[in-house]
């Protein structure tokens, strides 16, 4: 009985230790998984914006001005993206 | 030629050329290292799952390392209720990881250094989500457009905003996997030009910067294709729990 007491203890022990390193790996993975998801989020909706106000330029005829419309409202998802990012990282 | 760092991204037939109504699918070195790529994913998992033992051996433990490591991701970032999307998800981490990895192997090719495999895997996510999205919450669904608690005056606006943070997902997501492989491999190839070039004199500095290099790169190759599974369940997340 006492062995198995033992045995209880000692997996116990284990069974901690393995929740703390888990955590660890798990956390550090996705610290560096959100640095290299910031860059491209902001750059991505810029594109985006950029890509949709041109096409809708050639379409309608207008052409500088959705464009520069569009730019900086692509500007703006980015921002919001990356907000979005790092208020997720936060949590 | 073999000077070239790009060559390395050629993509060249092997085999007869087949065409079917004017599109040509023939069989590419892509091809063969997608196949090759899923041939091992299948290998290591049927050798870790064959002996299903109390104490595990080592392949059956780095197999079970990669099922908690992806069922722990699912059920943090996106709750019990994406449960029944483990497979796919496993499966794409997967392909991803191991597309990467044996892109890491000299004179192998990287699948996923190529933006038209990436964007085909971004868009495919991308239509599933939405799919999904209207199929839980049929047209409330498009309540994600449109934030509580905005001025009436604001909201095309901030609705024009929140679409194109949308339509901007498959794009980030392809381009990050993509453009993280090429520049990677790219450098990797410029180094070692700089070996050959520098001769027995000077190439041991690029050599040094190679090894680095190689040991970053395969970082890279996991944490890619780590932040490409937990994105999925981000925007798997957004479909199924709706909170805007």
């Amino acid at each position: 009985m006492g062995n198995f007491d033992d045995f209880k203890t000692r997996l116990k022990i284990a069974k901690s230790n393995l929740k703390k390193t888990d955590n660890d790996t798990s956390k550090e993975a996705s610290f560096l998984g959100n640095a290299f998801k910031l860059g491209t989020e902001l750059v991505a909706a810029v594109a985006v914006g950029t890509i949709i106000g041109f096409i809708l330029d050639s379409w309608l005829g207008t052409t500088p001005w959705l464009i520069v419309i569009f730019f900086f409202v692509g500007a703006a998802a980015g921002m919001l993206n990356v907000i979005r990012t790092a208020k997720r990282m936060q949590k | 030629m073999a000077t070239n760092p790009m060559h390395q991204f050629n993509v060249y037939r092997i085999g007869p050329e087949v065409k079917i109504a004017g599109i040509d699918i023939s069989f590419t070195n892509s091809s063969l290292f997608m196949l090759l790529s899923a041939g091992a994913i299948c290998i290591f998992l049927l050798l870790g799952t064959r002996e299903k033992k109390l104490i595990p051996g080592k392949i059956q433990l780095v197999a079970e390392m990669f099922y908690n490591f992806i069922a722990k991701m699912i059920s943090d970032t996106a709750g019990s209720k994406a449960k029944p999307y483990f497979p796919f998800i496993f499966s794409l981490f997967m392909f991803v990881l191991f597309c990467n990895m044996v892109g890491m192997f000299p004179y192998s090719f990287t699948v996923t250094s190529h933006i038209i495999v990436t964007l085909i895997m971004a868009m495919f996510i991308f239509v599933a989500v939405t799919i999904i999205g209207f199929i839980k919450h049929g047209f409330k669904y498009l309540k994600i457009f449109v934030p509580s608690g905005v001025p009436v005056l604001l909201l095309p606006l901030i609705t024009v905003i929140e679409i194109i943070s949308y339509l901007s997902r498959p794009v980030s997501l392809s381009v990050r996997l993509f453009a993280n492989m090429m520049a990677g491999h790219t450098m990797l190839k410029v180094f070692g030009g700089f070996v050959i070039s520098l001769g027995l004199l000077g190439g041991w500095l690029p050599l040094s910067f190679s090894v680095a290099l190689t040991g970053l790169e395969i970082l890279v190759a996991f944490l890619q294709a780590y932040v490409f599974a937990i994105l999925t369940c981000i925007y798997l997340n957004d479909a199924l729990n709706l909170h805007h």
